[in-house]
């Protein structure tokens, strides 16, 4: 996939281990082999003529674990690519942002912790406002904006256009609109007040952009 | 002959008929526009706008709901290759020469091409479908288990293929892959299998959780990584539509791609599947440089979109003739036939000829209507790319947590992209490549399910998997296949121990 | 033009949370449809729905949430809130066998719901391939028995009706044919189709069309009336079998709780699209059987579930089915 590998320049590594990214692959091989053996242990395995369930993916966990072996000895053998470098701000900011979608976007019931669904309304600004802090150049007012305006594109594109069931906003929501509105005119006129608020939030910053919140002043990586 | 032409003169009299062309336009274009989102596939497509179509008179209704399934077929590819996100197994393929492609400004290149080599494969699979459609029947039901599991062994060949760097790391990954796709509860016992005991795994990992995941998310990733490496994309943004050379390099790879998708979407049980990756083989091994693959070579996106919409056609014909969907979507198909009052069944061709054959008509319609809508918005899609990345990275990652959530309604789901993607960012990071491993966990579960169906019918008699003609033959050409795949490593695995 | 109706059917009064039964509906209600878009349950679903929408003046959006034999959506949707804006399609396994085939079920059948009506019966009928060496059940009953090691049952995956009906098919008859797993109708049929497989029980939707197409042989059907849609088919008891009559019901329901006056206002509205000419015309079109005036009402769909569940536990434990 990448055209570009950080770690493959010629830096020869003194030691026994001679190509580092082939043995974190082959320990992460074995690991994962040794993890489905463990969860098919209680499976019956069955003949040829009645293969049971555990056949299959004990053979296949066989398979993988002898690919993570040769791996491994490979990397004692054979001259191989270095790690790459590796950044934790990309992966726990995107993750963070697929949490908090997942989280918010409907009611949960853990026993007595009941969480309100949320909707859209929510999810939407939340994901782009903690996934946009993946990238050391974020900034707080550009991604407002963003919020702003995608989410209620796809309020009214998914629950108006295409009447996806999906959650758009808090049913409580609709209490603080006349009684007499739809569900549709509610969806509505909360997209129109979003879209607006972006529009604000565009023109009033508009000459600060330096004085913004600017994340990216500790430049590089975590 | 006279048959074919007044039948099909029949059809176009259907297809043709103003309100007919204005809802195969409109299936296609909301069909594309829906489906370039990332994570929306065609099946999340059709069953979101199947109530659209209820207002319709069955044929209107049929022909625009075709529309909307090539239009989201193609609405994917644009995905895979604008932001390398698969919405569907068939686009997989596309990605990975499409998007190097355009991260080498050559975004509008691999969408023209895209587009062209569509409406030429669409073309050529209406004719096969309107001559070929009834004889062709009876190929799906020579196809038992038997013959199935030797398909797919071969088109595990060519994931060994289709891998660029280590022959043994494509390998473990597609292990891995295959290993995936048992999880969930078993077919035959109920028994469930490596599932924690969490009720969202019962049913197995989703194809578009995963390859959102593994492509989508950990692409994001990855790219957060390089900041001065993915500003390559927007920088140059090239030539929008293919030129001559472009043409010269991707005509035969287009001929060939046809031919494949064509034969493999009449088998039933998504055989669909298996066009792209066989077209990128043949691609790949034809080339004279197989190293430019994975690299942006364009033969590597016209082959296989190609394959991909002649696939996509043809999979109809189980649907027409025997009223058997082969796939997922195609079972989409058959449930909004009846409830338009159509069952589908060997009668439709006799009792409803103007709903049959101006399906079939509306089918190349449907595709001219694809390139007149996709070729002018390929200047609109490429200008995304001019989207600071910083803005188009927690855009594009709300699509993927709407679009996910839309398939099933599942927060796990969601969840689940943010697991798999880290673990794709891992795979990367280890100097794995995910393509192998979605392939394996694509053919994975077929192949199980076959091999023990096979197994049970031959009351565990493993001769039956060469005694059967064509199941032999499949096994032979992937043995074949296998050897010229791994000579070369082999040989260079030789050398450079010598050198040493 | 749909929009319009809906802005004016929202009646005026309260918000949504006080929601009281005069009112009811205001907003649209979501119909969770425990299978995939597109299979006999869901096609069900959206043609009776699409009759009650209009009944209630307020749109219903079916929200397909497949898993698990249908206990996934089934599961969801009883724990969601009983304000009547969410209810549920479910259907003779979610609501008969899984309590045998799923040890862990997270609900109880006969006592986690507010019943609305039943919508529509399948009926099943026993198949064969083509060429199979009999011509009438007597004759298919007889080879089974004489050759019960050499027979192929196909049957659409644990916990799909095929199965359940093809255990149950078994249990009667007294024979045990090697079962082979299919995912889903469609796979199973192709194979029957191609003589890899020799017979099958099956929603009379999924199998007519290849049954008149002279495809495949149908034996028999499991009602007491023969089909509109099969005339040539007898009854299992026409033809001289008894104790096997079974029908894939849909029936649709709403999570316990739901204000009663809620759940009457549902049950009329369904018990209108049953009579409504175009819904019955559909419906009948599938080779459904649309249930009698006695046995639409909410009472006797919790008497039905109560005896379904009392059915189907015994046979699918004695075969040992479980899918845990």
């Amino acid at each position: 996939m990448s055209v570009l590998h950080e770690g493959s320049e010629p830096v020869r590594h003194r030691g026994p281990v001679r190509a580092p990214q082939s043995l974190a692959g082959g320990l992460l091989l074995i690991a994962l082999a040794a993890l489905a053996l463990w969860l098919t242990r209680d499976l019956d395995q069955g003949t040829l003529n009645a293969m049971g369930p555990a056949m299959l993916p004990r053979w296949l966990a066989i398979g993988v674990g002898l690919s993570g072996l040769a791996l491994l000895a490979a990397a004692f053998l054979k001259e191989g690519d270095l790690l790459e470098r590796w950044s934790l701000r990309g992966p726990v900011f995107v993750i963070g942002a697929i949490l908090a979608f997942a989280f918010t976007i409907r009611g949960y019931a853990f026993g007595s912790l009941v969480l309100p669904g949320l909707g859209l309304l929510v999810a939407g600004p939340l994901a782009i406002i903690i996934g946009g802090h993946a990238t050391p150049e974020a900034r707080l007012r550009d991604l407002v904006i963003l919020a702003l305006s995608l989410t209620p594109f796809c309020m009214v594109l998914f629950g108006d256009l295409l009447n996806l069931p999906i959650p758009v906003f808090p049913q409580a929501l609709t209490g603080l609109f006349p009684a007499d509105w739809s569900q549709k005119a509610v969806l509505r006129a909360t997209a129109a007040i979003m879209a607006g608020a972006a529009v604000l939030v565009f023109l009033t910053t508009r000459g600060r952009r330096q004085a913004s919140v600017d994340v990216a002043d500790h430049s590089g990586r975590i | 002959m006279g048959d074919f032409f007044s039948n099909l003169s029949l059809g176009f009299g259907v297809a043709l008929s103003l309100q007919n062309l204005g809802l195969a336009f409109l299936g296609c274009l909301v069909g594309t526009l829906v489906g370039v989102l990332p994570g929306v596939g065609p099946i999340a497509t059709i069953a979101m706008l199947l109530p659209i179509t209820f207002g319709l008179d069955p044929t209107g209704a049929l022909i625009m709901l075709a529309g909307i399934y090539y239009g989201a077929q193609y609405g994917g590819s644009t995905t895979a290759i604008l932001v390398n996100i698969p919405g569907e197994a068939t686009s997989v393929v596309t990605a990975l020469d499409g998007h190097q492609m355009a991260r080498q400004g050559r975004a509008g290149v691999a969408l023209g091409i895209a587009a062209i080599g569509s409406f030429f494969a669409g073309t050529v699979a209406t004719l096969v479908i309107a001559a070929l459609g009834a004889p062709l029947t009876g190929l799906a039901l020579i196809f038992g288990p038997t013959e199935y599991f030797s398909l797919m062994v071969m088109g595990l060949v060519f994931a060994v293929v289709l891998a660029r760097g280590s022959i043994l790391k494509a390998i473990a990954m597609i292990l891995v892959g295959v290993l995936l796709s048992t999880v969930g509860t078993d077919l035959e016992t109920g028994e469930e299998r490596m599932t924690f005991g969490l009720p969202f795994l019962a049913d197995g990992i989703d194809f578009a959780v995963l390859a959102m995941g593994i492509f989508g998310i950990a692409e994001i990733m990855r790219n957060l990584d390089h900041t001065e490496h993915r500003d390559v994309v927007r920088q140059a943004i090239g030539r929008l539509l293919p030129n001559k050379d472009d043409f010269k390099q991707s005509y035969k790879p287009v001929l060939r791609g046809t031919l494949i998708g064509a034969i493999l979407g009449i088998l039933p049980g998504n055989g669909a599947v298996l066009g792209p990756f066989a077209s990128y083989t043949l691609e790949k091994k034809l080339a004279k440089d197989p190293r430019r693959f994975g690299r942006g070579a364009i033969e590597g996106v016209a082959g296989p979109e190609s394959a991909n919409n002649a696939g996509a056609q043809t999979s109809f014909i189980p649907l027409l003739t025997l009223g058997i969907p082969p796939n997922a979507v195609m079972a989409l198909m058959v449930g909004a036939m009846t409830i338009h009052g159509i069952i589908p069944g060997p009668q439709v061709m006799t009792k409803n000829p103007t709903l049959f054959w101006g399906m079939i008509a509306s089918m190349w319609v449907g595709n001219l209507m694809l390139l007149i809508i996709n070729l002018p918005m390929v200047g609109l899609w490429v200008r995304l790319l001019k989207v600071p990345y910083r803005l188009l990275f927690p855009a594009i990652l709300m699509f993927c947590c709407i679009g996910i959530y839309s398939i099933n309604s599942l927060p796990t789901d969601v969840m689940f992209i943010g697991l798999f993607g880290f673990v794709g960012y891992m795979l990367i990071k280890f100097g794995f490549e995910p393509a192998p491993m979605l392939l394996g966990f694509v053919l994975g579960k077929l192949m199980e399910e076959n091999l023990r169906r096979a197994l049970i019918i031959s009351r565990g008699d493993m001769m039956t998997f060469i005694d059967r003609p064509i199941s032999a033959g499949l096994l032979a050409v992937a043995a074949i296949l296998l050897v010229i795949a791994l000579l070369p490593s082999i040989r260079k695995g030789r050398d450079e121990v010598f050198t040493e | 033009m749909k929009k319009t109706v809906l802005a004016l059917a929202a009646v005026a009064g309260l918000a949504a949370t006080g929601a009281h039964a005069q009112n009811y509906p205001t907003r649209p209600i979501t119909m969770i449809v425990p299978f995939a878009a597109g299979g006999p349950t869901d096609v069900i679903a959206r043609i009776v729905t699409d009759h009650m929408s209009r009944t209630l003046g307020q749109q219903i959006v079916i929200e397909n949430v497949a898993g698990a034999g249908g206990t996934t959506g089934i599961t969801r949707a009883a724990q969601s809130q009983p304000d009547g804006y969410t209810i549920m399609m479910g259907h003779m396994g979610t609501h008969g066998a899984a309590p045998a085939l799923y040890p862990n079920l997270k609900y109880d059948p006969t006592k986690d719901f507010a019943p609305i009506g039943l919508a529509a019966g399948t009926p099943i009928v026993i198949v064969a391939r083509k060429d199979f060496p009999a011509n009438d059940l007597k004759g298919f009953l007889e080879y089974l028995k004489a050759n019960a090691d050499k027979v192929n049952m196909a049957h659409a995956g644990v916990g799909s009706v095929s199965h359940s009906t093809g255990i149950f098919f078994n249990s009667v008859v007294k024979v045990k044919p090697t079962m082979v797993a299919y995912r889903g109708t469609g796979p199973a049929l192709n194979d029957l189709m191609g003589n890899t497989v020799d017979f099958m029980t099956d929603q009379i939707v999924n199998v007519a069309p290849q049954i008149q197409g002279n495809n495949i042989k149908a034996f028999a059907i499991a009602t007491p009336e023969r089909s509109p849609v099969l005339p040539n088919v007898p009854t299992t008891k026409e033809a001289g079998l008894e104790g096997y009559e079974v029908s894939a019901w849909n029936a649709a329901f709403a999570p316990k709780g739901t204000p009663p006056d809620v759940v009457k206002k549902l049950s009329d509205a369904l018990i209108k699209s049953l009579e409504d000419e175009n819904t019955k015309k559909r419906l009948l079109e599938l080779g459904g059987v649309i249930p009698s005036a006695t046995e639409r009402t909410p009472e006797a769909l919790q008497k039905l579930v109560e005896s379904e569940v009392a059915r189907w536990t015994p046979v699918l434990k004695a075969a040992g089915a479980t899918a845990e």
